[in-house]
């Protein structure tokens, strides 16, 4: 682990992704701080350009464009964040059994999982925020419903592979428990695929649900980058920057996650360092 | 597969922009042919406007079906395929005399056996509007082909509102007898006999309309064809309009922050005639089945808490007027409207506000709110969601702590109309020509019926109000109608079911080479038949 | 021969998944809140319980749900998807009307993103730690992070709005009447901006399978060997790497495929484009359930015949398929 922490410290590109989502989590939790009235807050006169007192300038409302973005990035995370935890859960449970029991259990598994791949997962997405109505908690269900096909597969590879070596062997031998075997030795194992891609699927999961958003299924009541974008765009014209900047901070988020992705994933995997 | 138009069709259009396009004098007289390309948003379901009222199934089917009359500037009745009309003194029989030598696109002559079937087997039976407006209405009698006596159970004054090719379209009884009439085959391919036959319907593209030969108004129409085209995005169509592609956008199929810059463009022009007897307004209703909103303070509080003028301002771009009851300031030329009621656009509103909630046992707790609730956002655009936005902040200022709750239609009208699980929600509603069609479903006690979309949902029932709104109905003189409106308007401010924030304003965005488009209340659900393109 | 033989095996299978979508679709589309009968009724302005259940027996939601479950399934292994109630037209024209420009922006999107990931991967694999593989990564790293319906604004804005180069949105220059080249050359143009905010994230992707593709196969012992045997490096990467380097990108085309189809609708909806996806969401705003039955049952199927496809180019560059 130790190794692991040295070589992603080393990793110049991971470091200033790490600094960029440090810089977005302070802005997240400091947002009551900086911006007590809430992301909402009908702040000024609307359609204010940006400098001046509001540094980004207000919307079509006079909202504060730098409150909504501050407020934004805690649903962005969060939802990113417990959905992600939420598919790597149900993947991991579903790919654990496809791979350790093997056989009709797999097949059938797989064969779910084959069929979840093919649905286009948006519009699947959507169908679902649709029909439990569009909140955190609809959005977080649905992104998991699509999310975990990919972690089932890379679960049930590594499960797989290691449910043939000998200690698994040594482990049946001794008369452990199969949810002992998987919980307390298989999966400790592949904890660094799955660290790596998950990190790699809260990026996804987020720009996902800002998609999400932009077509007005997202929270209400919840302060989102997708739901900015989508409210500038009437006046696209001629307030340019309502649309601009949630979306450059969506750019930076993203990008700053995948980069520690990789870099966890270099960390983490040194054999697949040349991938 | 791909989306094209046919090649004569293509050069039809074309002959139509370069004649739009070329530069001519400003003529007085109006000039023969050409086409007429107008947006209508989003495509319509169907064109079976004897069945189904939405707002864009008839500026096509209005071309091709008329209605036994029209109505001026002042809202009264002018002749349309009924020449003449006699109500009798005690208003239970209108005889009606119709226009001779008219006939239908299909061949068929025009009867009074045509008005007959249409009122009672095809209206009264699916027209959404019926129960209200052809309830009394028991029989027709056709005594020779060109005169149908109508018999009422009780006087209804309020269906001369009503008989226009947009309330009730006179269909071809040749085309309907022994037939569904919910499911005619006509319902996409129109036969009425009106100044444009149906030409074609492309899908995802247009509706062509082909000008009726044998219209009878000699001469008429002037236009060889309108096309109605589906223009999903709301930008496309502003460009459409700025190049001169489309020369008519009504019902703010443009969005309201385009419509400045498109007033700018000096070969475009902009009217908000054509809406009085639509008469839009966007409430709040508030379920009385659910605490604290079963009092009347707490809704009265509410009403003095927002400001109309900011909604109006910022999220209607200033096309609007503040709503002062249920009634639109519209009925002011028939002497319905007044705005002697109690009015919530005082000074000091906010204080009032608070006063009332603190009076209603609601004190402010620690986190300064006093109640939470939830409003259900109309889901009929972003501009929706945006009031809701401002409504969430306005009410969070005397300590009600809203949360937003945004589905799509079919979810928000089952949870408000059928379910009744809902606080508060936004809807709009059309006040249409009468109050009896347009206004009363929403305040009497019989209008209260689960399931049944934009009615009495907010179970207010106040027996003055029913016997009002019964008498009204039925009162022939005008002065002592409009007396019992004024009674109606005032007792329903002060009970404040429902909010009324504004009367929305309507923007028809034309072309101005396009002449007499508007030339009555009813606008776009009326016949171009006297439209023509400058050339 | 044998190659005939495993593209078949797969459309079989492909029966059974499709059969599971639509029972699958049938259910979720069933536990919505809301039918199309409340939809109509509430454009109507009011109507009357007998009204709505006229509606609601015209639309067949009066039947049991088995019912209509037995119903679906037997008609759509006949093709037949159904009867669109809000549009008044079968479900299967309502589509195919739309199809053809969604096929074509998922089209060049795919073309676009393969292409350019393949050569770009290309690059920055053989020119490792070079400044090629640098901007290739870099590129690579922003694409991967810019949300399509974003990035597709911000060209709106700077290509049509400030430059004036491209139109705005939609399919073709209403009104402009042109035909055969000048046609296609208008559809042309407003299809850049879609395409491109389609592709963008996509092509990332490729780029980075094809550069670890690539560098993988730089190391194989059969590339030492040329290199021993004095081939020239150009030779090497087209005579042996690129075949072989292609394998993952393809397999992850395949993958890809669901997810372009849905990407599509939310870039649809940013440009207006009158496709598939500008289609489903009507529907759902409008409680379409045939209609969204059909829409999901057809982009299911659009994603078996891309994986079918891909399972064939996989056979064509895999050696070990050659029998």
């Amino acid at each position: 682990m130790q190794d692991a922490l040295l070589r992603f410290a080393r990793n110049r590109l991971a470091l200033l992704g790490a600094v960029v989502l440090l810089l977005v989590l302070t802005m997240a939790a400091a947002a009551p701080v900086l911006y007590p009235a809430g992301a909402f807050a009908l702040a000024g006169p609307p359609l204010q350009p940006p400098g001046g007192r509001f540094l980004l300038g207000t919307d079509t409302l006079g909202r504060d464009v730098a409150a909504g973005i501050v407020y934004g990035a805690r649903t962005s995370l969060m939802i990113g964040v417990v959905a992600t935890l939420a598919a790597v859960v149900l993947g991991v449970l579903i790919g654990a059994v496809a791979g350790y029991y093997r056989g009709k259990p797999d097949l059938a598994l797989m064969r779910i999982t084959e069929l979840f791949q093919t649905i286009p997962s948006f519009i699947l997405a959507i169908l679902l925020v649709a029909i439990l109505s569009p909140s955190a908690d609809s959005e977080i269900a649905a992104i998991t419903l699509v999310s975990w096909p990919g972690i089932a597969r890379l679960a049930r590879g590594e499960f797989a592979s290691l449910g043939g070596r000998e200690f698994v062997l040594a482990c049946v031998g001794l008369g452990a428990g199969d949810g002992r075997i998987v919980f307390r030795h298989l999966l400790p194992n592949c904890a660094s695929p799955l660290i790596a891609v998950g990190s790699l699927l809260v990026a996804n999961v987020i720009l996902f649900e800002s998609g999400l958003s932009f077509l007005g299924l997202g929270d209400p009541n919840l302060m989102s980058w997708g739901l900015m974008i989508s409210a500038g765009r009437e006046v696209l014209r001629s307030a340019w920057w309502i649309c601009t900047f949630p979306g450059l901070a969506i750019v930076a988020t993203v990008l700053a996650i995948n980069l520690i992705g990789d870099g966890l994933n270099e960390a983490l995997n040194p054999r697949l360092r040349d991938r | 597969m791909f989306r094209r138009f046919n090649a004569p069709l293509r050069a039809l259009f074309a002959a139509a922009a370069v004649a739009v396009l070329a530069t001519a004098a400003r003529a007085q007289e109006p000039q023969r042919g050409g086409t007429m390309v107008m947006i209508v948003q989003p495509e319509p379901a169907t064109l079976a406007s004897y069945m189904s009222v939405a707002g864009n199934v008839c500026p096509v089917a209005c071309q091709v079906y008329e209605g036994l009359v029209s109505y001026d500037w002042d809202l009264k009745p002018v002749p349309k395929l009924a020449t003449s009309w006699e109500v009798s003194p005690d208003g239970l029989t209108v005889t009606f005399h119709l226009r001779d030598g008219v006939t239908f696109h299909n061949g068929a002559k025009f009867t009074s056996a045509d008005v007959q079937y249409s009122f009672m087997e095809v209206l009264k039976k699916v027209h959404p509007r019926a129960p209200v407006v052809l309830g009394d209405l028991s029989a027709i009698d056709t005594p020779d082909p060109m005169t149908a006596v109508f018999h009422f159970n009780h006087p209804a004054p309020y269906l001369m509102m009503a008989l226009s090719g947009y309330d009730a379209p006179i269909v071809s009884k040749s085309a309907f007898e022994n037939t569904d009439p919910a499911a005619n085959p006509t319902a996409n391919k129109p036969i009425g006999t009106g100044p444009f036959k149906f030409g074609a319907w492309e899908r995802g593209q247009y509706v062509r309309l082909d000008r009726n030969p044998n219209y009878w108004q000699a001469g008429l129409p002037y236009l060889d064809h309108i096309v109605a085209r589906f223009i999903p995005d709301a930008s496309t169509r502003s460009a459409a309009l700025e190049t001169g592609e489309v020369q008519y956008a009504a019902y703010s199929s443009v969005n309201y922050s385009d419509v400045k810059r498109l007033q700018a463009n000096p070969a475009l022009d902009t009217t908000s005639k054509g809406y009085e007897m639509t008469s839009g307004l966007s409430e709040i209703e508030m379920n009385e089945h659910r605490p604290p909103f079963d009092k009347r303070e707490v809704r009265q509080a509410i009403a003095y808490a927002i400001d109309r003028k900011f909604i109006i301002d910022n999220v209607q771009y200033g096309f609007g007027k503040p709503a002062t009851g249920p009634l639109s300031s519209n009925f002011k030329p028939s002497g319905l409207y007044t705005d002697e009621v109690l009015r919530f656009d005082v000074p000091d509103r906010i204080a009032i506000a608070n006063k009332l909630l603190d009076e209603a046992g609601l004190p402010r707790k620690a986190d300064g709110m006093r109640f939470a609730a939830t409003l259900e956002v109309n889901s009929f655009g972003q501009q929706w969601m945006r009031q809701a936005e401002y409504l969430k902040q306005a009410l969070a200022a005397v300590g009600i702590d809203l949360t937003l709750r945004s589905e799509d239609t079919g979810a928000w009208l089952r949870r408000v109309y059928t379910n009744y699980d809902y606080d508060m929600s936004e809807p709009f509603f059309n006040n249409l020509a009468d109050p009896v069609i347009g206004v009363q479903r929403q305040y009497v006690t019989s209008q209260i019926r689960k399931g049944v979309d934009f009615v009495n949902n907010t179970f207010y029932s106040n027996k003055e109000v029913d016997d009002l709104f019964a008498a009204g109905a039925q009162e022939v003189d005008p002065v002592k109608r409009a007396d019992i409106y004024h009674r109606i308007q005032k007792i329903l401010v002060t009970d404040s079911p429902v909010i009324w924030l504004s009367e929305v304003q309507y923007v028809t965005v034309f072309n101005r080479k396009l002449h007499d488009a508007t030339t009555g209340p009813l606008g776009t659900y009326s016949a171009f038949e006297r439209a023509w393109i400058e050339h | 021969m044998r190659r005939w033989i495993y593209a078949g095996g797969r459309l079989a299978l492909a029966v059974p998944v499709l059969f599971s979508i639509a029972v699958l679709n049938f259910f979720l589309i069933h536990l919505a809140p809301g039918d199309p009968a409340s939809v109509m009724a509430g454009e109507g302005g009011s109507a009357t319980p007998e009204y709505m259940a006229m509606l609601r027996h015209k639309f067949g939601l009066d039947q049991s749900l088995p019912l209509q479950l037995w119903h679906y399934v037997v008609n759509v292994a006949t093709l037949d998807l159904g009867y669109s109630f809000r549009n008044d037209e079968p479900v299967l024209t309502l589509i195919l009307d739309r199809l053809g420009p969604t096929l074509l922006l998922m089209g060049t999107a795919f073309v676009i993103s393969v292409g350019a990931g393949i050569l770009l991967g290309l690059l920055a694999g053989t020119g490792r730690n070079s400044w090629r593989d640098g901007a290739s990564s870099i590129l690579a790293l922003l694409a991967s992070a810019t949300p399509s319906f974003w990035l597709g604004l911000m060209l709106i804005v700077l290509l049509s709005i400030r430059l004036g180069w491209l139109p705005t949105s939609g399919y073709e220059t209403i009104g402009s009447f042109y035909e055969g080249r000048a046609y296609a050359l208008d559809v042309g143009r407003h299809l850049i901006m879609p395409a491109l905010s389609l592709a963008l994230f996509y092509l990332a992707l490729y780029t980075r399978v094809m550069r670890a593709s690539v560098i993988e196969q730089m190391n194989m012992d059969y590339v030492v060997t040329a290199r021993a045997k004095g081939q020239t490096e150009l030779g090497i990467i087209f005579g042996h790497i690129l075949r072989n380097a292609l394998l993952p990108v393809v397999t992850m085309a395949g993958v890809q495929a669901g997810n372009l189809i849905g990407g599509s609708v939310i870039v649809e909806s940013v440009f207006g484009w009158p496709g598939i996806g500008t289609l489903a969401f009507a529907a759902l705003q409008g409680r379409d359930l045939n209609l969204l039955l059909g829409i999901f049952l057809v982009s299911a199927c659009v994603v078996v015949a891309i994986n079918l496809m891909v399972d064939l180019a996989y056979v064509a560059l895999d050696p070990r398929m050659d029998m």
